[in-house]
């Protein structure tokens, strides 16, 4: 496999602010650790706590980078919470802005298909989503961004078993810092 | 001599055991004598040679092919005797003239198995000589052919010359030449991992002991051709070899001699990469330091540039990690020497200079994925030579700080103050292991470097990206031994409390290396953190709690507290922090004058003292976890105030506008209670219950309320009256509090504690208004039993039954106050059982009286299991009396009775009754308990989901889930009824069908291991509409439940055949 960027620049990447770590949303009180009312509260209501930036980065920040399996599209700054964008008027329509790591990646149009992949299996298929490289990030960059929404293309791509693996392997990592 | 000759005859015709047997006993009797079998064998022995004779004769030659099986037949009855014969009876001679003969049979295809098997025995007996040796040998490497030998026959060889090699060395090396060209010969080519094992201990014991030097060529190609061993065992093998013995005996040979080196070195270079790699880097780990350091040195080069790819690509951490420990000892190896001759100032060469100025190179891009295993390499080196750790920290060290000067390199600043931190790190972790010892200073590698470094850190704690790292580099250098003195501890904690000051430090992982960095050096000096730090944070804390919509400055004192009650867990610290604290809360409590009781918020100012005191009461518990012994004396100091802080509020009028008053506050207290008392000894609890008694059932007011508050004289306090005020009733769980921890030989200032543990337990029933005073009492109740059974037989003989009547069966007994009555009852069988009272059995029964009734039924169900439930009050730490394996007993004699009743076709409800009962009795009893049972409770398991109770159902889907953790679940069951679990579990998963939360997790999580558990071909069927169904819980209300819908569909995405 070429090599399109051998030694990518590497970010330090935070802990996810848990702004409710010492209480529950409105409370004045400092929450009790292991409180039975914890389980109580969580029947409680079942009003609707929406899907956010947060939520949706959470879902893509871990996905193995196709050129450096031991690294993170997060830990590359490929993805982050700020390019995910939601339509004013219709909030089910998302915006997922990446960037590459040098403007002649050619893992560029991977990189979107597994996130698109990744939000295709975890999000409500009420969301549309629209996924495209950083404006100034790539030296193809229109012809990136219709390629990664072109449905048909995509689901060939899906077709293609060599490819699918790839994106498993990829994809593997996904789920993982969700424990911590 | 007539029996002898019997025993020959009828074993060469039959050869059975018992012959041999016989013959021996005889032998070992002295009735005959090895000689005179000999003899009677004779024709047997020798036709050969009379045959041999007689040649050219077609019809002879013909006859005397006949004989050779009776020739081998003479000779392994020879054998068989030398075997089982005891040694005393083979003489010198017979060892001799024996050895001689099996010898002159080994010439012989026909004999030559049952020969050596003979002198297999003989090479063992102490008569046998190293004259003998040499004879045996030289026909063995004369005679034997090893190729035409099976496994069996090879091994016996080699068996003999393992024995010869461990008694007669001496004889074999005067062999010289001959020998090792003959054994050579004759270990070429073996192939079974049986004779290979004692191939490998010979060739061991040659190299290090033989004059090889012209055979090192030949002795390498009949070791290293088995590396690296791919051999794996089969999965029934009888012989139990394993891969590791075979790997660790011929490692045993590859770096048994220094000679092996110039010829090694690259075959195990081709070996790294070619797909072995650890057991390469294990093996060059052992073999380096022999083959010394000068071939090793020839050929650095070269072993480098492999040993590099699995450092800088590396496929695995564990495989980059033992890459970088050969590179420790190859560097180790080389300069061994080095150090030796001169210490320290040696202009380095050669590959530690090569390989330093190679990452160095690499890290003028410090920001980016290949400085990190540079940095790894270079912390690698800082653990090999003084010399050369030394030239490494010059190297480096130095760069970095300039690096980080550099003001085009300013947007770097975070990934150098984290190369930094990683070689400081590295350099303390070489100091503690090296020179922790010797006491001089100026052998730390650091000491040098001490005063940039220090700067560069403390600049780097104020930029934010760096911060965390100049953190733990800081605490490294704190850590190193001898290296900071105390001013400099000073400086640093000076430099951290600018950052506490100067803005919210809202990163985590920042405060937390912050605390990190602060708990160790309080450690080494506390002064610092408590005359510096400790006031900064205190005054921190507002004065007054924030106002009920400013939930930034909320936040803010809570993460002070947060902080405190962290760093506050050395003694020195946690005493400021008691004083300090308990301090404030008292003035949280004095309500302010001038506001009216309409316009003040009592609310914000509780949750506020409510977060001091937890804070406390989170750091004994801290304390007590890491068994500190300073707790006791809080007994005296902190509890007397709280009390007087709540007594006072309890006793006020408008009791419900004081902070004191406030039920959470009083949970909070009785919990801090209960953590110093159990902690002291029991001569201590009885003069503290001496206190409190009074107290509580005669109102006496003077005992153990000294504190900021005056109590009015004229006050009554009797929260254990009937008719007693809320106020005063909510402070039953402070008692409580204290005699749940009392060590059993306490004993309780009241006349009959019989009659004392009914009046509590009615107090429960009757008097208690809410489920905090009911638990608090009822706990006391059940700690006191369990303790102190005996001396409550007078309760358990008459007032059990009096309270069952009364309040359970009697037709006048409220519901509420019905299943208040099973809780009792459940709590005092849990003492009983606990304890192994014999009396525990009856009370359980009585509970499945309960079963038909239509209130009660489902508590008492409920019951079964939360007798036996882990808890929090009959504990270790709370001195209950507890039986060996109590819990493992009761489960072992209910679960049958549970699954017959659950199956018994009666009528439905009692059914559902003993599948309540059954849920709640697996979900508190180890899995090793009922995992045998699997199969007959799985369908139970499945109608129970279907139960309309939501607690009921999580109940039994975490059980589920326990039975499926481990690393191999005994899936033939779950797959037997996989189709409806997983529409079963759907069902459960869906917030239109299942309003409960928990329930949804629960049933997405099982969900989500379904994959693991089932072969693909099982649920293949329900894959997509698996997919399908989830796809809606994808679109939850919740986002817990929607990240376990992530999950589980990710899961049923990946699982294909």
């Amino acid at each position: 496999m070429e090599s399109f960027n051998p030694n990518p620049t590497i970010f330090i990447t935070n802990k996810p602010s848990r702004a409710t770590q010492f209480a529950r949303p409105h409370s004045l009180w400092l929450e009790e650790q292991d409180s039975d009312l914890e389980e109580d509260y969580e029947d409680e209501s079942n009003a609707i706590e929406a899907i956010d930036q947060d939520e949706i980065f959470e879902l893509i920040r871990s996905i193995s980078d196709p050129e450096h399996r031991s690294m993170t599209l997060e830990q590359l700054a490929v993805v982050s919470a700020p390019q995910i964008t939601f339509d004013s008027k219709a909030p089910e329509r998302v915006t997922v802005e990446f960037t590459p790591t040098v403007p002649h990646c050619g893992m560029s149009t991977f990189i979107g298909l597994s996130i698109r992949v990744r939000l295709l299996r975890s999000l409500p298929s009420r969301y549309k989503i629209h996924i495209r490289v950083k404006p100034g990030s790539h030296q193809s960059e229109h012809a990136l961004n219709k390629q990664l929404n072109d449905k048909e293309r995509v689901a060939a791509a899906l077709e293609n078993p060599a490819l699918l693996d790839v994106l498993e392997q990829c994809l593997s990592t996904a789920g993982r810092q969700k424990s911590d | 001599m007539e029996r002898i000759e019997r025993f020959v005859r009828t074993w060469i015709a039959s050869g059975r055991e018992e012959e041999v047997r016989e013959t021996v006993a005889t032998i070992s009797a002295g009735d005959a004598t090895l000689l005179d079998v000999v003899k009677a064998l004779g024709d047997y022995l020798t036709a050969e040679e009379d045959n041999l004779r007689t040649k050219g004769n077609a019809t002879r030659t013909y006859l005397n092919l006949s004989w050779y099986p009776l020739i081998a037949k003479g000779v392994e009855f020879l054998s068989l005797l030398i075997e089982k014969c005891p040694p005393e009876k083979i003489t010198r001679s017979a060892v001799r003239v024996l050895t001689t003969f099996m010898c002159s049979k080994l010439e012989d295809t026909e004999t030559i198995i049952p020969a050596l098997s003979g002198i297999k025995s003989l090479t063992a007996q102490s008569g046998f000589t190293s004259g003998d040796t040499l004879e045996v040998v030289k026909a063995i490497f004369a005679h034997v052919r090893m190729r035409v030998l099976v496994q069996t026959q090879r091994f016996v060889v080699f068996t003999i010359i393992d024995t010869l090699m461990a008694q007669h060395r001496q004889a074999l090396k005067s062999m010289g030449e001959e020998f090792l060209t003959g054994y050579i010969n004759l270990a070429e080519g073996e192939k079974d991992p049986r004779n290979l094992l004692l191939a490998f201990a010979i060739a061991r014991v040659i190299l290090i002991e033989f004059d090889i030097s012209h055979h090192v060529e030949e002795l390498f190609n009949i070791t290293f051709c088995y590396f690296p061993i791919t051999f794996r065992p089969p999965p029934d093998d009888p012989y139990g070899i394993t891969t590791d013995d075979l790997k660790r005996t011929l490692r045993g040979c590859l770096d048994a001699t220094p000679l092996f080196g110039t010829l090694a070195i690259p075959l195990f270079v081709e070996k790294l990469t070619a797909g072995s790699p650890r057991d390469t880097l294990q093996t060059l780990d052992v073999c380096l330091p022999v083959y010394g350091s000068l071939v090793v040195r020839e050929n650095a080069k070269k072993l480098w540039n492999t040993l590099k790819l699995e450092i800088f690509q590396p496929t695995d951490i564990e495989t980059e990690t033992m890459a970088l420990k050969t590179v420790q000892i190859l560097v180790q190896t080389i300069y061994a020497a080095y150090d030796d001759a001169a210490p320290s100032d040696l202009e380095m060469e050669g590959l530690a200079k090569d390989v330093c100025d190679e990452c160095v190179r690499i890290l003028k891009e410090p920001e980016k994925s290949q400085a990190k295993p540079a940095m790894r390499v270079l912390c690698a080196f800082m653990s090999t030579t003084a010399s050369v750790a030394q030239f490494t920290l010059a190297q480096a060290l130095p760069y970095l700080v300039k690096l980080f000067r550099n003001p085009d390199e300013i947007q770097n600043r975070g990934a150098v103050l984290q190369l930094l931190t990683d070689l400081i790190k590295a350099a303390r972790d070489a100091t503690t292991t090296e020179t922790a010892s010797e006491s001089d200073a100026d052998k730390i590698p650091l000491t040098p470097y001490k005063d940039e470094v220090l700067a560069v850190l403390t600049v780097g704690l104020q930029i934010p990206s760096g911060c965390r790292a100049a953190l733990e580099g800081l605490l490294a250098m704190v850590n190193t031994p001898k290296l900071l003195t105390d001013e400099e501890l000073g400086f640093i904690v000076h430099k951290v409390n600018e950052i506490l000051t100067g803005g919210d430090v809202e990163d985590e992982d920042v405060s937390d290396a912050i605390l990190e960095l602060l708990t160790g050096i309080s450690s080494i000096s506390p002064r610092h953190v408590s005359q510096t730090t400790l006031p900064l944070l205190f005054t921190s804390l507002p004065d007054n709690a924030p106002a009920r919509d400013a939930e930034s400055d909320r936040v803010k004192y809570w993460r002070t507290l947060s902080f405190l009650k962290r760093l506050c867990i050395q003694s020195d610290l946690f005493e400021t922090l008691v004083v300090r604290l308990s301090t404030k809360i008292e003035l949280l409590c004095i309500p302010p004058i001038e506001a009216s009781a309409g316009e003040y918020d009592v609310e914000p100012t509780s949750a506020y003292a409510h977060s001091i005191l937890r804070t406390l009461a989170d750091a004994l518990a801290k304390k007590e976890s890491l068994a500190h012994t300073d707790l006791v004396k809080y007994l005296d100091r902190l509890v007397p105030r709280l009390f007087n802080l709540h007594i006072h509020a309890a006793l006020t009028t408008d009791a419900d506008s004081l902070i004191g008053s406030h039920p959470r506050l009083v949970a909070v207290s009785a919990e801090i209670l209960t953590v110093v008392m159990q902690t002291a000894p029991a001569q201590k609890q009885e003069a503290f219950l001496s206190g409190i008694f009074p107290l509580f059932f005669d109102g006496k007011l003077e005992k153990g309320t000294d504190g900021h508050w005056k109590i009015p004289q004229d006050a009554k306090f009797y929260p254990f009256g009937g008719d007693a005020p809320s106020s005063q009733k909510n402070l039953v769980p402070l008692f409580g509090a204290a005699i749940i921890a009392l060590h059993k030989e306490v004993p309780l200032p009241v006349g009959n504690e019989s009659e004392f543990l009914n009046k509590l337990v009615r107090w429960c029933l009757l008097d208690a208004e809410n489920p905090v005073q009911f638990e608090a009492v009822l706990h006391a109740a059940a700690s006191l039993l369990n303790k102190g059974a005996e001396a409550y037989q007078e309760f358990l003989a008459q007032s059990v039954d009096e309270l069952w009547n009364t309040f359970l069966t009697a037709s006048s007994a409220s519901p509420d106050v019905r299943k208040r009555m099973v809780t009792v009852w459940t709590w005092i069988t849990k003492a009983l059982l606990t304890r192994g009272h014999p009396l525990a059995q009856s009370f359980t029964d009585r509970l499945f009286t309960l079963f038909g009734d239509h209130i009660v039924s489902w508590d008492a169900a409920r019951a079964i299991g939360q007798i036996v439930c882990q808890d929090k009050i009959l504990t270790k730490k709370h001195h209950a009396v507890i039986k060996f394996l109590f819990a493992q007993k009761f489960a072992n004699t209910m679960l049958p009775r549970l699954i017959d009743g659950a199956q018994s076709p009666a009528d439905p409800s009692l059914q559902n009754a003993y599948l309540v009962a059954l849920a709640s009795l697996i979900k508190s009893i180890p899995k090793t308990v009922y995992a045998h049972q699997m199969s007959s409770l799985m369908p139970l398991l499945l109608r129970g989901l279907d139960l309309p109770d939501h607690e009921i159902r999580v109940n039994v889907i975490q059980t589920l889930l326990a039975v499926a953790e481990g690393p191999s679940p005994e899936s033939a069951f779950i797959a037997e009824h996989a189709s409806s679990l997983v529409s079963t579990m759907l069902r459960n998963c869906m917030v239109k069908e299942m309003p409960s939360a928990r329930v949804r997790i629960a049933a997405l999580q099982y969900l989500a291991t379904l994959p693991r558990l089932v072969r693909y071909d099982v649920l293949h069927p329900q894959k997509a509409v698996v997919l399908r169904e989830l796809a809606k819980a994808l679109d939850d209300p919740k986002k817990a439940v929607r990240r376990e819908a992530v999950e589980a569909r990710t899961n049923w995405y990946k699982f294909t055949g």
